[in-house]
């Protein structure tokens, strides 16, 4: 098991900054998750761990070595890209075995490790197989198996599971933890997707514009966001925001009126989750009108016009509001975020 | 009904293309199974006897062998030179960042734009007076013309196999780096195995070339290095032309380029990268 640590890594392209200074420390046996949308610079962070990408400045050091002016084969490092990158005139069995051949193992050293790497994510009967005979999870299962199968000190994870259907992600998803806790290797994994950040990571760290926005757990980033970025991208309605200014502690806006908020006067952004809230009788904190009912199986979301504000609340699968009706909710104190509406920091009480 | 008349036609259309293909060569064929006598009588698609004798003629004269020899070496180094720089060149205008990779790409294309003939008096005085040390120069030499056929063949090259290139997702290379291989092990096992089919194609065309080529070896070469086109041309004499020993000469000439083509002709494999990565 070996840690990561990158100290100030830069990269830019060109004219734009792809990343700005990033220190991390990724522990050993650590399963992190580099979250965020598209050009935030995660696949950039991960590709500079890896080599395939050279740092503008900065130092990537693995257990303590550095490493930044190394190329790829002398990190010992494995990969799995996004879209499989199987080599095609290969079989099953030579693209598990390939950083075995390349590494001068013997032929009939390398099929032990093969059967071992194929056996671990259930490929057996498949070793003969090209990767165009097999489905889009089995080909991500042969990437697996081929990272695996020289027992890498990082194992770098790509967005291996973009490509697969929702209903073999859930089950691929499982299977990736199952593995990296069985192998206890330092892992690195980058997703757009935040339910697979969540579920994965023993941390999570979310990133925008090239730069980190938080670091923490998956609870940490969910119910304690550092920032708006942060609180807007996790969760599923996103959280809700209502704009308003605080004056004498007290948080206003149309239709919402919250007391106890921390901070100076002045313009600020009230945060809480859909899950949070709770349908008042009467009036309550927050007071609007139906806009949409939204009915998901196992809840309803109830997005209300606050307004010129619109938040998105959970109840019961069996309240069915209609539309254009006034409604009120309370959300308790606890669960309420302030955060300073220019710089979209979090204030802290 | 449509569908049958479409297959009909199809069938015409295929047939008469192949005969308008095949036909020279069946005459050819034809001439060189026949008397001198025979060739200026009434013209007949089926021979009605066979005369082996232009081919013992030609085959017992040793130049025929010779230049036979020098064809065989000089087509087949040109291919292997051509591909493997080819290869080598694709792959870094593909892959690298390179400063004025387009220009490059241009100015070699620029050799394939004039006529051949254009250069010729330029490559005569560098094969004659330029390229000299003391008595040795690149005149009637074999690498004289595999080079200067290189010449002619590399951007052509370049330009079908970076084509190539650029269809192998670069992800192979770096899934290949990642897992251990370094910058020529990528080459070799990951980029020539899927470049197989362009190299195939770039193989036979640049062979052909240097094989049916005639006017720089007419004009660089003398005796020793001289090729089979400039043989044939040989049976064009100011007292005549000795058709039937021409027509099987050239029938055997026709023999290595037909073979070297089906030995090739395999690896055309169309789609081999399908399944490499997710489109």
């Amino acid at each position: 098991m070996v840690s990561v640590a990158l100290r100030s890594v830069s990269k830019v392209w060109d004219e734009t900054v792809a990343l700005k200074a990033l220190d991390l420390d990724v522990h050993e046996g650590e399963f992190l998750v580099l979250l965020g949308p598209s050009g935030c610079g995660k696949s950039t962070t991960m590709r500079i761990i890896a080599g395939l990408e050279s740092a503008t400045s900065g130092q990537v050091l693995l257990d303590g070595q550095d490493v930044t002016n190394q190329p790829p084969r002398d990190r010992n490092v494995a990969m799995v890209f996004q879209n499989y990158a199987l080599y095609p005139h290969m079989t099953v069995e030579e693209n598990i075995g390939y950083p075995l051949r390349i590494a001068g193992v013997r032929k009939p050293d390398r099929a032990a490790h093969i059967r071992k790497a194929a056996e671990r994510v259930d490929l057996l009967d498949l070793l003969r197989r090209r990767p165009k005979q097999l489905s889009g999870g089995q080909r991500q299962r042969v990437a697996l198996a081929r990272a695996l199968v020289r027992d890498p000190s990082v194992f770098l994870l790509d967005e291996p599971l973009s490509n697969l259907d929702a209903k073999l992600r859930v089950a691929m998803r499982a299977e990736i933890k199952h593995l990296q806790r069985q192998l206890g290797v330092t892992t690195i994994y980058v997703t757009h997707d935040q339910i697979e950040a969540m579920t994965l990571a023993d941390r999570v760290v979310v990133m925008n514009k090239g730069e980190m926005q938080q670091i923490g757990t998956p609870d940490d980033i969910y119910d304690d966001a550092e920032n708006l970025f942060v609180a807007g991208f996790i969760g599923s309605p996103p959280m809700n925001f209502i704009e308003g200014a605080v004056e004498a502690g007290t948080f206003a806006s149309d239709g919402v009126r919250v007391q106890g908020a921390p901070g100076h006067d002045g313009s600020v952004t009230l945060g809480f989750r859909a899950e949070d809230a709770r349908l008042a009788d009467g009036t309550g904190m927050i007071a609007g009108h139906v806009f949409d009912v939204e009915p998901t199986g196992d809840a309803t979301l109830i997005v209300v016009q606050i307004g010129s504000n619109r938040a998105t609340f959970r109840a019961d699968k069996r309240t069915r509001p209609t539309i254009g009706d006034p409604i009120a909710f309370d959300v308790p104190p606890g669960e309420v975020r302030y955060f300073d509406t220019a710089t979209g920091q979090r204030i802290r009480a | 009904m449509d569908s049958t008349r479409g297959r009909w036609s199809g069938f015409i259309i295929w047939t008469g293309l192949t005969i308008v293909t095949l036909l020279p060569i069946y005459w050819m064929v034809l001439v060189s199974l026949r008397r001198r006598v025979d060739l200026f009588g009434n013209p007949s698609l089926i021979p009605d006897r066979i005369f082996w004798g232009n081919y013992a003629e030609v085959l017992a004269d040793d130049r025929f062998q010779r230049f036979m020899i020098n064809s065989l070496i000089v087509a087949t180094s040109n291919a292997v030179l051509v591909c493997t720089l080819g290869l080598l060149g694709a792959y870094a205008m593909s892959r690298f960042k390179l400063t004025g990779k387009n220009n490059i790409f241009f100015w070699t294309l620029t050799n394939r734009m004039a006529p051949p003939a254009a250069f010729l008096i330029a490559y005569f005085l560098l094969f004659t007076v330029v390229f000299r040390v003391g008595d040795v120069t690149m005149l009637d030499t074999r690498i004289g013309l595999i080079l200067v056929y290189c010449v002619f063949n590399l951007p052509f090259a370049l330009w079908l196999l970076q084509g190539i290139i650029d269809g192998i997702p670069k992800e192979l290379d770096e899934a290949a780096m990642v897992d251990g291989a370094s910058l020529w092990q990528v080459l070799w096992t990951v980029i020539l195995p899927l470049a197989k089919p362009g190299l195939a194609v770039t193989a036979i065309l640049t062979w052909v070339f240097a094989w049916n080529e005639y006017l720089l070896a007419a004009t660089l070469t003398r005796t020793e290095a001289r090729t089979i086109t400039t043989f044939l041309a040989e049976f064009v004499t100011v007292t005549g032309t000795n058709w039937g020993a021409m027509a099987a000469a050239a029938t055997m000439t026709l023999l290595p380029a037909v073979i070297f083509l089906a030995l090739v002709q395999r690896h055309i494999v169309a789609g081999l990268t399908f399944g490499a990565v997710k489109e």
